[in-house]
């Protein structure tokens, strides 16, 4: 699906894995790139967890791929920022006046690769969780199904949007609307191309609002869902000890910050 | 099953009441279409037959407007969802966008009844053979065409298991595919399960081959009640700006009768 | 002015091959019509003429002008383009601006559009709303509004995408009269349409595409008269040309008028 989700649909041990582990999986993924403290310990739970766990989960080459297209910019970036302007003793190479780094450069990859582990995480949950089995996991702990509802249509109805633009893209373009570069005529473009979009979505809320009631939304009932969320006892620990570990690392770096 | 005594009915903050002095009764297994120029009334008469006139929209009204005997104002929307259907113009704005598989959109509307998961299945799977939508079973919603959009639209309130199904122009957006596809849907809905289907529509060959009466609307008013062919062949339609079958048109310079065909078969045994 | 399409393919970047080798020449001033399923080909073939979408082979001229030296915003001053939906391109406070804004984007001068604006607002109907918001007027006259939008760009020709959908009885006789005119005006009108009484009784010549080629194409009684050829590509035929056909009558009649002359020709042959 284009967009919005970036679910990836396999058969796997870590698609079948309940909603709320890969979330507190995820949520150690950010401790550890907030907490460990050097590129090589960063680097080493990539390799040994989370790529084993993509593959685990049949996702590897859109694992690799989106980890890639995201941190890929930022090893650039980081690297050519850090390596020139963050100081030290080891100099690599010169341009003109300015010195790259050693210290530069591991400070700009650690970054780098404090990045890739968060997103990691995030990918590993999103690309192997449907949203609507996440969030369906959420309101089972109490998250409001109203705000639920809401994010998941903004997944969903993100594409559709995307088509729509471009139909009125093509309407003004055939009235006459030229399509340049340049600040002014994006500026002439925004009013053409946001109010269709706008007004038409406002004119569609009604509906859609009674089109919701005649499917019994606002009824009082207790939601059931179609799908049950397996679970066991050894995944309810795997959470617990996912959480706490994330804790301890986090209270493990404030303490030897505060040291 | 559903009855209007003299029901008026003003939205909110207008003068001219959107439907005026109607008396009507609907029975059960009826299939009933509704024919109007736009802005005649069809829309509103469709809301006030599913309740969401009063419900949704407030405004006034006046008469009385019952569902069983009961009066529509004292039963809740969330008590009518599960027993009059309403399907509208658009396809897509009936998705709800929340799930990401036909099957799962059409669960959307029994999980909000809380309904247990096994009889879920159960109905699920009956909506989508009722409307022969089997195969998109796990296809995304947005990925198929308005036709079939809105017989998901359709199976969706049809799993909710109504007893009275309305319909606000649900072929207007499609092409001659779906409007076919949704007219077999509900012939098959009326002749197999005995459902009320009160069906707002512009396209009269089409009404004219399925429905058991048809009811004209003009200004906000009732203006004719009848079988298909006594109301859509009468001179009264090209004033309410209804028009008629080109097959009532050809007859009526042909023919010296005040029965005009209104559908093929029709004109056919009457030329013949 | 005239406008070629030779050789004409095209690929969507999914894989679809849309067009394949369509020739299609269209001399000034024909009301033309385009059938054929969904996923024929008709969109994309009329996108090509306005530049929207360029051709994979062949060549699209607009005149003198080969469509892919120019950009589209350059060929809406040939080619107007009403698209199905009005709200994707109604954005303006009033009617009077939004119909302003095409010949303001081709470069018209002040006087020149407010001439144009009343002209293209009187043309369809809406000359007393010139100063309403557009949104205040029901969704069959938006449509309308954004006929009178094409309109005013004064282009030689103009390209209509499903101008009846929607449209009760008398929007389809309000869109039939502005053809009438705009036809007498000498402007080239293409229309897209699935409503094949309504193609019947007013294009000048039919073309039905099949799976990205031209199928048909000809006068309507030659087109229509083709049963076969039309059943495979899935187009129904108009009502009159349906009931003559089950009549056995031997004759393609577009109007009514049409087919009560041949009614009356058969039934005396019959009788002799």
């Amino acid at each position: 699906m284009r967009g919005g989700s970036i679910y990836i649909e396999r058969t796997s041990g870590l698609h079948r894995l309940h909603p709320l582990t890969k979330v507190a999986l995820t949520a150690l993924c950010f401790a550890s790139a907030a907490a460990l403290p050097s590129l090589a310990w960063l680097l080493a739970l990539f390799v040994g967890l989370l790529l084993p766990l993509a593959i685990w989960g049949r996702l590897t080459a859109a694992f690799l791929k989106s980890c890639l297209l995201v941190v890929g910019p930022f090893v650039i970036s980081l690297t050519i920022i850090q390596g020139f302007f963050s100081g030290g003793e080891t100099v690599l190479f010169r341009l003109g006046r300015f010195a790259f780094t050693q210290e530069g450069l591991l400070a700009g990859l650690t970054f780098a690769a404090r990045l890739l582990v968060a997103l990691g995480g995030t990918l590993l949950l999103m690309q192997s969780t449907p949203q609507a089995q996440l969030m369906q996991a959420l309101t089972e702990r109490g998250f409001p199904p109203r705000l639920a509802y809401v994010v998941l249509t903004a997944i969903q109805i993100f594409p559709s949007f995307q088509d729509r633009a471009q139909v009125i893209i093509d309407a003004q373009q055939a009235r006459g609307l030229e399509l340049q570069s340049g600040l002014l005529s994006r500026v002439r473009l925004l009013l053409p191309m946001v109010g269709p979009l706008i007004l038409g979505s406002v004119m569609d809320v009604s509906e859609r609002a009674m089109a919701l009631e005649a499917r019994a939304f606002s009824s009082p009932a207790p939601k059931t869902s179609l799908h049950s969320l397996a679970d066991s006892p050894s995944q309810r620990i795997l959470r617990w000890l996912l959480v706490l570990a994330a804790a301890a690392l986090l209270a493990w770096r404030l303490w030897s910050a505060l040291q | 099953m559903i009855e209007l005594k003299k029901f008026s009915y003003w939205y909110p903050g207008t003068e001219e009441p959107a439907l005026q002095r109607i008396s009507l009764d609907i029975s059960e297994g009826e299939f009933v279409g509704i024919v109007g120029a736009n802005g005649a009334g069809k829309s509103t008469l469709c809301y006030a037959l599913s309740g969401f006139v009063p419900h949704f929209y407030n405004g006034e009204s006046e008469g009385q407007l019952t569902f069983n005997g009961q009066d529509m104002a004292a039963l809740d929307l969330g008590q009518l969802a599960g027993q009059v259907g309403l399907v509208f113009q658009n396809p897509f704005n009936q998705i709800s966008g929340a799930r990401f598989t036909v099957r799962e959109e059409i669960a959307f509307g029994l999980e909000n009844l809380g309904l247990p998961r096994s009889e879920m299945h159960a109905r699920i799977d009956e909506a989508l053979d009722l409307v022969n939508i089997q195969d998109l079973a796990d296809r995304s919603p947005f990925s198929v065409s308005g036709g079939q959009q809105q017989r998901i639209a359709i199976a969706s309130i049809l799993a909710m298991q109504p007893r009275v199904l309305v319909l606000d122009e649900p072929t207007s957006q499609l092409d001659p595919d779906g409007t076919r596809d949704v007219f077999t849907a509900l012939s098959k809905l009326v002749s197999t399960r005995k459902i009320t289907v009160i069906l707002a529509e512009h396209k009269l060959e089409w009404l004219a081959t399925f429905c058991d009466r048809v009811i004209a609307l003009g200004g906000g008013k009732l203006r004719a009640e009848g079988t298909p062919q006594e109301v859509l062949s009468s001179e009264q339609m090209l004033r309410l700006g209804i028009g008629r079958t080109q097959y009532s048109e050809a007859a009526a310079r042909l023919l010296r009768t005040k029965k005009l065909p209104v559908t093929l078969e029709q004109a056919k045994k009457a030329l013949k | 002015m005239n406008l070629r399409a030779e050789g004409v393919s095209f690929r969507y970047p999914s894989g679809v091959l849309a067009l394949d080798g369509v020739s299609l020449d269209i001399p000034s001033g024909q009301l033309l019509a385009i059938l054929g399923e969904n996923g024929a080909g008709k969109t994309t073939l009329v996108k090509l003429f306005n530049g929207l979408l360029r051709p994979a082979q062949g060549s699209v001229h607009i005149g003198d002008w080969d469509t892919a030296q120019h950009s589209p915003a350059a060929l809406a001053s040939r080619v107007g383009f009403l698209f199905q939906n009005p709200d994707d391109q109604l954005f303006e406070r009033t009617l009077a601006r939004e119909v302003a804004y095409g010949p303001r984007n081709l470069g018209a001068s002040e006087a020149e559009v407010a001439h144009r604006v009343s002209r293209a607002l009187k043309l369809v109907g809406l000359q007393d709303m010139a100063d309403a918001h557009p949104y205040d007027l029901p969704a069959p006259q938006r449509k309308l509004l954004a006929l009178a939008a094409t309109i005013a760009m004064d282009t030689p020709i103009l390209v209509l995408d499903e101008p009846t959908i929607g449209q009760d009885e008398l929007g389809c006789r309000a869109i039939s009269r502005i053809l009438t005119d705009l036809h007498a005006m000498g402007r080239t009108l293409m229309m897209i349409s699935h409503d094949m009484d309504f193609c019947a009784e007013h294009a000048e010549r039919l073309v039905v595409m099949l799976n990205g080629k031209i199928h048909l194409d000809g006068s309507p009684a030659e087109v229509l008269s083709q049963t076969k050829k039309l059943d495979e590509a899935e187009v129904a035929p108009p009502q009159l040309v349906r009931l003559a056909q089950a009549l056995k009558m031997r004759a393609t009649p577009l109007t009514v008028d049409e087919f009560v002359d041949e009614y009356k020709q058969w039934r005396k042959k019959k009788n002799k």
